[in-house]
């Protein structure tokens, strides 16, 4: 071709038609001593490599170590962020959890390998190549369509110009031309620059406003792209609002709201307030902050926990108070001695006992029927088990105990007993027996709200009622109801004892 | 040169002693050039437009739906107590399914030499690519405050002072599917280089060769590069293979890890898989009988394709059949109070429709495929590929939706109810999926060229031999 007479000449290319002529070619050309040839198809032409004497490639190896570094970058990054770095138990398993780390570990394998692949690849092919000596023959474009065409270097030792053209003639290709040097311009086009630089100047100023807005003081409140939850929709006591209908945010508490401090800590402890408001009653109020009874000098003893030894402790001491205590009556070794010593500073400076005065007398809340019936219903759920539904102490539990001879219980109180009724055993000491615990009974403050234990006494107190009081407590109106209750009662038990009678008489007549 | 294929269009007849052409007709190299470069080069019809208009507008909706649901919340959607996946995990998990068969049948067949892949793989590829970004739309706008998604990656922070938490199966499924979004992405892109450069080398335009150019890197065809590319190429294979199935085999672990009574079973991972499988091949079927017959590639994608992708879509479909079965079978014979409730619960209980729906779909309609007249009939196939995709998206929402309702707190039951911006969500992610689908149509080769050309050759290097052979 005359207009590239002057430009260099890089190799010789020939075009084939089919790929068995080109096969052909290759293995001729091979044959013929040439080393520096290429093919150039549209498709993957099977047994070109051997045709054209081209070596195997590396690129397996390369995916190997990919895949290794991916394990290995997986397993060391899993290793110290979880079980180094940043340390979190999660569902019990071990910090460093090699089956939890498998998936991401595979993950990793695969990406690092499929990039040594796709990269390496390119890599080995040295492309991207845009400006490639082949792309100047027009003729060429037809390589990705339906021609095949053979290509010798010009460096290579046996290029002679003449003596290729006849050898690929022979070949059976009708279109042999010399390959020249690619001399379009190398520059990337001007525009195409402006263009760039447009885009990357525009695509700054966001990162150079958000590097101004870090770097930079200002008194302005901070700008929010988002708004996460900086803004709280919730209003402020003199904003109006459009949810109700007078307009004012302020509204009054739902009912059956309790406020802190709604409860006086006289109805929270069950003493009298002026009389116990010492740092060490602490322990009423929060039970479980040990560094405040400790900072009082108090030891606590959890209601839950008194038990046979302590009991024996603290009838081995000499403190006359609790000596008398314990043996006054069976539930005396009462809240005050369980809430003040402990089974391990059985010492001379632990605490009295809190006495009876300072208890409150009364149940600091309104009782009325209501009051009573909760007080019961409670009563039979936490207390009936035990203390029996009459309160007597013949509860389920012991009778079982006494059925399978257990030689550790302590049978519960008869809360019939002379020594808890109210004027020995005031309303608040009972509150305090119940939320703390005595001897073997666990306290119930964690079971029982304030206000049902509170209740739980007035029922006591009613029971103890039944058994101490005479007609004249009950209001007149409804005395003719006992009376007729009474008789019936009286009529049934009679009945009874004439079966049971008959019965005896019967088996004693079979005997 | 040409080539003359003696049984006409119908080659799904075994002929014995020979391989059935997968090219059709007096086709030559240059006319596979020419079939699948003229979708691209010639103006678009009206179909086009008309389908591209609808899929841009839904595509819009879902853009308008994304950004009221970060401006108002995660509350705009029907995700209420005790319900917190929701539709966006469904509809994540069915699109991260349909992904599936575009990395099977361009890996797990490759590396079969299941011939008949050449022709679908390109648009199936694509396909997978489109519905991974669908899929990865919906986990990402889930968290809550989708602009700080990328707390997802462990990165340095210097804000959190903190890193992932890697016992979580939520964290595998961040890397398994944005692995295999990368994964096969380098895998599409690498496999269409050449038919790039074929886009290139007729290009009239200047610009338009300009921007082929860039994109296909310089390739020349070389021998050399060809070695080392398909060594490439089955490399990649090799590790898509694996890959695919360990993404839905992981996402099957967001379930099967956790408690939740019907989700915590050995039996996810197969399952998922294959209802994965099942799903995406009926997701690329859907979309290339139209595709073939609008776009005229009839002697490309030919009914032998078709039928064959047919019987893989009848034995995963009997697979999943049949992990419905033993999931009622372990339920009953596992004795776990809680286990067998969820089971009763999902075919009986208030998501029973639901239930009936998908087993209709899944395990009936693909049954079908039995018949070879169903299988050879393509607008019976599109049917039958539409329910088995309605199938498969009720069955996530039957394992997500049912067994979160309804869990082991009974008086925390409820039922699910979506709004209007799940039902928009799920539509508009169709609209992103088309949108890009039919962009590749036009922009991209939907067919490799390349392979294609290389199995004709193979395929005429056959009956070259074997007119040879009888000549003797």
């Amino acid at each position: 071709m005359s207009q590239d007479k002057d430009k260099i000449v890089k190799g010789i290319v020939a075009e084939f038609e089919t790929v068995d002529t080109l096969m052909d070619a290759c293995r001729t050309v091979r044959d013929s001593g040439y080393k520096k040839t290429d093919a150039f198809t549209p498709f993957p032409v099977h047994g070109i490599d051997t045709a054209l004497g081209i070596k195997p490639t590396i690129l397996p190896w390369l995916c190997l170590f990919g895949g290794m570094a991916g394990t290995g970058t997986a397993i060391a990054m899993q290793w110290w962020m979880n079980g180094i770095d940043y340390k979190y138990i999660i569902s019990g398993k071990p910090f460093v959890s090699f089956p939890a780390f498998m998936p991401v570990a595979f993950e990793l394998t695969i990406l690092f390998a499929s990039f040594a692949a796709f990269f390496g690849m390119w890599a080995l092919n040295k492309l991207p190549r845009y400006s490639n000596p082949m792309f100047t023959d027009p003729r060429f474009d037809r390589v990705t369509d339906d021609r095949f065409f053979l290509y010798i270097d010009a460096t290579d030792e046996k290029y002679n110009f003449a003596e290729v053209e006849k050898l690929m003639g022979d070949a059976g290709s009708a279109y042999i031309q010399p390959v020249v040097e690619d001399d379009s311009p190398k520059q990337v086009p001007r525009f195409i620059f402006m263009v760039w630089m447009l885009v990357a100047g525009l695509s700054a100023i966001p990162l150079l406003a958000v590097l101004k807005m870090r770097l930079t003081r200002s008194e302005l409140p901070r700008f929010h792209v988002f708004f996460d939850m900086d803004f709280s929709p919730a209003k402020d006591a003199q904003h109006a609002t459009t949810l109700f209908a007078d307009s004012r945010t302020m509204r009054d508490d739902v009912e059956g709201t309790i406020y802190r401090g709604q409860y006086s800590e006289e109805i929270v402890s069950g003493k009298k307030v002026a009389a116990s408001a010492t740092v060490d009653d602490l322990r009423f109020v929060s039970r479980f902050d040990d560094e405040a009874l400790s900072a009082a000098g108090g030891d606590r003893d959890p209601g839950g926990l008194s038990d046979e030894a302590k009991v024996e402790l603290d009838a081995d001491k000499k403190d006359p108070d609790n000596k008398e205590s314990d043996q006054k009556d069976s539930a005396g070794s009462d809240a005050g001695n369980a809430g003040s010593a402990s089974p391990d500073s059985g010492d001379a400076g632990a605490q009295p006992p809190i006495p009876d005065d300072q208890w409150l007398s009364e149940i600091p809340l309104t009782v009325d029927r209501a009051f009573i019936e909760k007080g019961k219903e409670q009563f039979n759920i936490y207390c009936a088990v035990c203390h029996g539904r009459n309160g007597s102490g013949q509860g389920l539990v012991h009778e079982r105990a006494r059925k399978i001879l257990s030689q550790w219980w302590v049978p519960p109180s008869s809360l019939h007993q002379k020594s808890l009724y109210r004027d020995k055993y005031p309303d608040g000491k009972m509150f305090g027996t119940i939320t703390y615990g005595v001897r073997k009974m666990p306290g119930y403050a964690a079971q029982i709200k304030v206000q049902d234990r509170w209740a739980i006494v007035a029922y006591i107190r009613a029971l103890q009622e039944t058994r101490r009081g005479s007609l004249d407590d009950v209001p007149a109106d409804l005395r003719a109801d006992i009376e007729s209750a009474k008789l019936e009662a009286e009529a049934r038990l009679k009945e009874e004892a004439e079966k049971q009678k008959k019965k005896d008489n019967a088996t004693e007549a079979q005997k | 040169m040409s080539l003359a294929i003696p049984n006409g269009l119908d080659n799904t007849v075994e002929r014995p002693g020979e391989r059935a052409p997968l090219v059709l007709g007096d086709t030559t190299y240059h006319d596979i050039t020419e079939a699948v470069c003229q979708v691209a080069e010639r103006k678009p019809s009206v179909t086009w437009w008309l389908g591209f208009l609808v899929s841009f507008i839904l595509l819009q909706w879902f853009g308008f739906c994304i950004a009221y649901l970060l401006y108002t919340g995660v509350g705009v959607w029907g995700n209420r107590n005790p319900v917190f996946w929701g539709w966006p995990i469904v509809n994540f998990v069915f699109w991260v399914g349909i992904g599936h068969a575009g990395t099977l049948i361009s890996a797990i067949l490759y590396l079969f030499r299941q011939e008949w892949r050449t022709s679908i793989n390109r648009a199936a590829e694509a396909m997978t690519i489109f519905a991974v970004a669908c899929a990865g739309t919906f986990p990402g706008i889930h968290v809550g405050r989708a602009w700080l998604a990328f707390w997802l990656a462990p990165y340095p922070s210097l804000n959190l002072w903190m890193w992932p938490q890697f016992r979580s199966p939520l964290l595998w499924d961040v890397f398994a599917v944005s692995t295999y979004g990368t994964v096969s992405l380098l895998f599409w892109y690498m496999g269409m280089v050449p038919d790039l450069a074929t886009f290139r080398d007729r290009s009239k335009n200047k610009w338009r060769r300009m921007a082929y150019g860039i994109l296909a890197l310089g390739w020349s065809g070389s021998s050399r590069h060809w070695m080392r590319y398909e060594k490439a190429y089955a490399l990649l294979a090799a590790f898509a293979a694996p890959l695919v199935l360990s993404v839905h085999t992981i996402v099957s672990f967001d379930f099967a890890v956790s408690q939740v009574p019907g989700w915590h079973t050995t039996i996810f991972p197969p399952y998922f898989v294959a209802g994965a499988i099942f799903s995406g091949f009926a997701m690329v079927l859907t979309l290339m009988i139209p595709a073939r017959t609008i776009l005229g590639l009839e002697k490309l994608i030919t009914l032998r394709h078709l039928e064959n992708m047919c019987k893989i879509i009848l034995a995963t479909g009997s697979i999943v059949g049949l992990a419905y079965g033993t999931e009622f079978f372990i339920a009953w014979y596992g004795q776990v109070e809680a286990e067998k409730f969820a089971f009763v619960n999902r075919a009986l209980g208030p998501y029973w429709w639901a239930y009936w729906i998908m087993v209709t779909c899944n395990v009936i309609s693909p049954q079908l495929f039995w018949f070879k007249k169903i299988r050879s009939t393509p607008w019976i196939i599109v049917v039958v590929c539409i329910f088995v995709n309605i199938g498969m998206w009720f069955e996530r929402f039957v394992i997500t939706i049912t067994s979160l309702s309804r869990d082991y707190l009974p008086s925390a039951w409820a039922y699910f109810s979506p709004t209007w911006v799940d039902w928009s969500m799920l539509i508009g992610s169709f609209g992103l999926f088309f949108t890009l689908f039919l962009l590749f149509c036009r922009l991209l080769p939907i067919i490799n060229m390349a392979e294609t050309k290389a199995t004709l050759a193979k395929q005429y290097h056959m009956s070259h031999d074997h007119a040879a052979g009888e000549g003797h």
